[in-house]
């Protein structure tokens, strides 16, 4: 199955075909030739109990099905867009950086307390990121929207790495995310160098960073 | 990575200074777009098209009185910088032909050719000889008709037809279909809506971008409300809820 094509930094283009949808998020199709048909969907086939968790995590990003025989392109707001290829492992990202995936990746919600302890908790409460993160687990593409494009940086179990929340993408691989505080009596009075959480990703895996720390 | 520090001499001419600013070789005159201009070096003048002595000019080269105040002439000998949102910048050149483009992204044109508007709103159109700049948000992809694209992803298009609309509902036949449309389950796709391109020619397209709060095409349009009569007046205040509402939630 042929795979997505970037284009340029901000475009992506993808064959869609039977046996070859993809869902995506609403109104980033640029342009696409051929019959294709887009219909909303709230369950991106994942079943009502799905959505209705998703919803419910804050992780919901309107997505629609996209069908059909051609070829269709997408871009959302000039982001810079990255194709992230899944080899039968699970990519953790957040639900507004997901531009789009082939349907047959399993879409999830997970708890992030299942995996960061209730320090998990603490980071999405900080972070602004909510306590829920969106997993992608099979073969198939998928591509992800980023202030500036994304570098993909190695984790090893002798190289744990420390990100800033608001620059944290999505990681993959058996990795042990934790929220680690450098706050200190500056940060108190207001004169910290404003890096005061970091993540801290431990194990072996790789995390996606963009280029900056705005959100989408 | 290192960087040049350039002066009137080493500028380049009529090119590319880097992917988001342009050098114009400025020798007589060229239309700007206001606000668009970053520096330059010689002696410049720039005028508003009304301005007296320019009546030849725009006579002969812009036909767009509703675009005419969102436009200046730069006028002498000198190094014109170019730039636009940090978008990257391109220059066309036209050999008798004819290219239209979205209006906000239209940065300058040499006189040789002509700025007319399109039929489409919003999209200006070139015809003639000679040189312009452009703006597009990420690198501008080109493709051939028969596509169909994103209106907010449409940079412009040269020399096939001009493009249609296409509306594609196919999600709300049938049973389900049918719930979506009586009970607004699911919401809409958001890609209803496309230009449609057929015929010969070169489409161009770039990574949609938020409208830019054109004013030119704000005055199109209320110039014709007027028409519309109550009934009229009364859907499209439905129309622009409804608009507003979908556009909150993107």
């Amino acid at each position: 199955m042929p795979g997505y094509t970037s284009i340029n930094a901000k475009m992506v283009q993808v064959p869609i075909g039977h046996g070859q949808d993809v869902y995506s998020r609403r109104g980033s199709m640029l342009a696409y030739v051929g019959n294709v048909d887009f219909a909303p969907t709230v369950t991106d086939g994942q079943g009502i109990g799905g959505a209705i968790g998703r919803r419910m995590a804050g992780e919901s990003v309107p997505m629609m099905h996209v069908t059909g025989q051609g070829t269709a392109m997408f871009g959302h707001a000039g982001l810079y867009v990255h194709v992230i290829e899944l080899t039968g492992d699970t990519l953790y990202i957040e639900a507004d950086r997901l531009l789009l995936y082939d349907a047959t990746l399993q879409k999830g919600t997970m708890f992030l307390g299942e995996q960061g302890g209730a320090r998990g908790v603490i980071r999405g409460a900080v972070s602004g990121q909510g306590l829920f993160t969106t997993t992608l687990v099979g073969r198939g593409s998928c591509a992800v929207i980023s202030h500036g494009g994304v570098i993909e940086l190695p984790i090893t179990p002798q190289r744990p790495i420390h990100v800033d929340p608001q620059a944290y993408v999505a990681h993959r691989g058996q990795v042990d995310n934790t929220l680690t505080t450098a706050m200190g009596l500056r940060d108190m009075i207001g004169r910290g160098s404003g890096e005061g959480f970091q993540l801290r990703l431990t194990g072996t895996g790789t995390v996606y960073v963009q280029a900056s720390e705005r959100k989408v | 990575m290192t960087s040049t520090t350039f002066n009137a001499a080493t500028l380049p001419a009529n090119d590319n200074v880097n992917p988001y600013a342009f050098s114009v070789d400025l020798n007589g005159q060229w239309f700007t777009q206001k606000g668009k201009m970053i520096a330059y070096y010689g002696q410049i003048r720039f005028q508003a098209l009304s301005a007296g002595p320019l009546d030849m000019l725009v006579a002969e080269s812009f036909h767009s009185p509703l675009y005419a105040h969102d436009w200046i002439v730069a006028e002498g000998q000198g190094k014109l910088l170019l730039a636009d949102r940090g978008f990257d910048i391109n220059s066309y050149d036209l050999d008798k032909g004819n290219l239209t483009i979205r209006a906000a992204n239209l940065l300058a044109f040499e006189p040789g050719l002509e700025l007319k508007q399109s039929i489409i709103p919003g999209f200006l159109t070139l015809i003639g000889t000679g040189r312009f700049v452009a703006a597009s948000n990420g690198p501008v992809h080109f493709v051939e008709p028969p596509i169909r694209v994103d209106p907010q992803a449409l940079l412009g298009w040269a020399d096939c037809p001009s493009p249609c609309h296409h509306y594609d509902h196919g999600y709300v036949r049938g049973v389900l279909g049918a719930a979506r449309m009586m009970f607004g389950v699911g919401g809409t796709s958001g890609e209803e809506h496309q230009f449609d391109f057929t015929g010969e020619g070169t489409v161009l397209i770039q990574s949609s971008e938020h409208v830019t709060s054109s004013d030119a095409m704000l005055r199109e349009l209320e110039g014709q409300i007027g028409m519309l009569g109550v009934p009229g007046l009364r859907q499209l205040h439905g129309t622009i809820a409804q608009r507003l509402a979908a556009e909150q939630q993107h």
